[in-house]
């Protein structure tokens, strides 16, 4: 009866991407349903629960500033706390790497629900996203905090592009999942990218400018354009750049970042929707 | 003419998987330089691969409010066919067109996360499957009273007792209102009185105009809910039409004149480091046994690598594929060495206990450590008869056994006697 008014599926091998996007839109609410999913079980059964997001960076932070400043000896960026500008690292930072690794492990992690229902794959790791970007703003509130502690210990007055932060972490965010899922793909057929992507965290970690400046300390090199083709080193600076005053915009490694993320999107979401047509039989 | 609208209309469908085998162990010069040649051409290739076709040009058109049953052994592509329409997995051939709203029940429960409480799991288990959140808050006071956890539907769901879980989870389900379901045996859930209930909730969904796909190894669900049948057998429709008929003719594919089974083709799975590669009957003409014989038959499996520990495990199902009892060989654990072929000779010795109807037996191979390891399947390797009389003909006793009201097991004998009397 009303026959020619219902929505119509078509399913062929190699299907059109057109209906998918249709779909991704009918089934958006789902991204907020995982990230909900996401934050509520990560804090649920712990103590302190919320407090977390807020302990562990600050550990982080101490452990790096020991390292890197004290033993290493590295200098910060200009008369900047070292403490702060550790933590403005580790904040794109810890984003990168997480949406990262969950856009990679998408289609292994969450085999036992793709395996029974349908839904548009990339909604699971976007929502895994949504609920790190939330960890992230709990961060970025502990930033302030101890921002005002610094201003009375050491006069330290942030940058007036702080208000440009938030742009920074979505486009870190976006960076670190599409790069992720680029990698999925490889993830399905070949296990090993599983188990060697934590060590290529904890060794990026030290390649990129996490917990130390890059001008300070070997601004004058010759092989610094070579460094700076690791994507995640221009995110960071210019993450540390809208927080430091007296830094000046690394924009060779911006741009490269940005090349990278042009790069990664079309690649990510092509290699990703190749895969889950039919990851199914092969998992 | 059937004026309904066309809701699934599939056009010539396939899906082929690759199979991989280790390489064939040549017995002659000529094939052993054959195969050395291979391995030099393609020096990273292990395996010899094969396509196999689970479903292999299947076509069907579904009108709107018919409940279609699906049917068919096990390998016939009944699991694959869900997944293609649920769009879980893209057919690799021929097109699909449906029309409306679809919701597959492969599974109750999909995505269910112990830590979050019974509400906050029905608004994920909703969203995964498709429903939006008006909808659901909609339907929420239907949900939780159909599910009968009362107050506990905001306890985290890892303290709900399976029952409660699954009740949950089959009443989220339940509630979506599509134009297309399709339903894989999720009603085998819960306690009977709980079946009972998601058995008059999916004749209510029926009743309503609903277009439903049922797949199920249950025949008595089938009559009792569908309108037609289609028979799948090797990836092909063998019938399409009235439900009597098409169960008839489901029946009567098991096959009971056979007595060697070749099953080196049948579907991998399990480790696969031994597997099953034949059954032959021994000491008959075909598989029909006498009630008080002893079923003895040959099994041959072969060592892809060597394996310590092997036990084989036989079951029996009914043919409604009910499990009527598995049992390993009590026998001495086998070793297997690696490239050998063995015959096992194999006798289930108290058939007496079988009731007489027509079996499926099974045959699993296995690790015997904590791993439980299992190396092979063949979930259906041959079925047989068990006939009602003895070596001279006199009938069983009791008279009229019936399997669907005395069962499958004719235990020998229980003994009573009065021990008190006021």
């Amino acid at each position: 009866m009303k026959g020619d008014m219902m929505q119509k599926t078509v399913i062929e091998p190699n299907g059109h991407n057109m209906q998918y996007w249709k779909d991704l839109w009918r089934y958006r609410e789902l991204a907020f349903n995982f990230a909900k999913r996401d934050v509520t079980v990560r804090y649920k059964q712990t103590v302190i629960g919320f407090g977390w997001a807020v302990i562990s960076p600050i550990i982080n932070m101490l452990l790096m500033t020991f390292i890197f400043g004290g033993v290493a000896g590295l200098s910060s960026e200009g008369d900047t706390p070292y403490y702060i500008m550790v933590y403005a690292g580790l904040i794109p930072w810890a984003l990168l790497s997480k949406s990262l690794q969950s856009g990679a492990g998408t289609f292994i992690n969450n085999a036992g629900i793709m395996n029974k229902v349908y839904f548009p794959r990339i909604l699971s790791p976007l929502g895994s996203m949504l609920a790190f970007l939330i960890d992230t703003a709990i961060s970025f509130g502990v930033m302030f905090v101890l921002m005002i502690i610094f201003y009375f210990l050491e006069g330290f007055v942030p940058s007036i592009r702080i208000l440009l932060c938030p742009l920074v972490l979505v486009w870190v965010a976006v960076l670190g999942l599409f790069a992720g899922l680029f990698l999925s793909s490889f993830n399905v057929k070949w296990r090993d990218l599983n188990q060697m992507l934590p060590f290529i965290i904890s060794i990026g970690q030290y390649v990129s400018p996490v917990a130390y400046s890059v001008s300070e300390n070997f601004g004058d090199k010759w092989w610094l354009p070579l460094y700076c083709i690791n994507p995640a080193v221009g995110v960071l600076e210019t993450f540390k750049w809208c927080i430091i005053d007296s830094m000046e915009f690394n924009s060779l490694a911006f741009f490269i970042s940005l090349g990278w993320t042009a790069v990664f999107i079309p690649l990510g979401i092509k290699l990703f929707r190749k895969t889950e047509r039919t990851f199914v039989d092969i998992v | 003419m059937d004026n309904r609208p066309v809701m699934i209309d599939l056009q010539n469908v396939k899906k082929k998987y690759v199979i991989r085998h280790n390489f064939e162990k040549p017995a002659t010069f000529s094939g052993k330089l054959k195969l050395l040649a291979k391995k030099i051409a393609h020096p990273t290739k292990k395996y010899d691969t094969e396509d196999f076709y689970a479903l292999n040009g299947v076509s069907f058109q579904v009108r709107k409010g018919e409940k279609v049953g699906i049917i068919g052994k096990n390998g016939a592509g009944k699991s694959t066919l869900l997944k293609i329409l649920s769009r879980i997995t893209e057919p690799s051939d021929g097109r699909i067109e449906m029309l409306g709203k679809l919701s597959a029940m492969l599974e109750v429960g999909t995505g269910f996360n112990g830590e979050l409480t019974g509400r906050e799991n029905v608004y994920l288990n909703g969203a995964i499957l498709g429903m939006t959140k008006e909808e659901i808050d909609a339907k929420m006071d239907a949900i939780i009273e159909f599910s009968e956890v009362g107050r506990f539907i905001d306890t985290p769901v890892k303290r709900y007792s399976s029952g409660m879980f699954v009740r949950l989870a089959f009443a989220v389900a339940s509630n979506l209102e599509p134009d297309i379901l399709i339903v894989d045996e999720v009603l085998a859930v819960g306690d009977t009185k709980f079946q009972r209930k998601c058995i008059d909730k999916m004749m209510n969904i029926a009743d309503s105009g609903k277009t439903i796909l049922y797949v199920s190894h249950q025949m008595q669900t089938i009559q009792q809910l569908c309108d037609r049948v289609i028979v799948l057998k090797e990836g092909k429709v063998v019938y399409d039409g009235d439900v009597e008929k098409g169960i008839e003719i489901y029946t009567e594919t098991v096959d009971v004149d056979k007595t060697n089974f070749d099953l080196t083709d049948h579907k991998p799975r399990g480790s696969q480091l031994a597997v099953i590669e034949n059954i032959e009957i021994l000491d008959k003409e075909n598989c029909a046994w006498f009630y008080n014989e002893p079923i003895r038959f040959k099994v041959r499996i072969r060592a892809n690598e060597t394996c310590e520990k092997v036990k084989i495990l036989f079951y029996v199902r009914d043919l409604n594929v009910y499990n009527v009892f598995s049992k390993s060989e009590s026998g001495e654990i086998a070793v297997l060495k690696r490239d050998k072929t063995y015959e096992f000779e194999c006798c289930i010795g108290n058939s007496n206990i079988l009731a007489p109807d027509k079996y499926i037996a099974g045959v699993e191979i296995w690790k015997n450590d904590e791993s439980g390891l299992i190396h092979d399947i063949v979930p259906e390797a041959f079925s047989f008869e068990i006939l009602g009389e003895d070596e001279e003909n006199n009938t069983v006793k009791p008279l009229n056994w019936d399997t669907c009201y005395h069962g499958h097991i004719m235990l020998p004998n229980i003994e009573t006697k009065i021990v008190c009397e006021r």
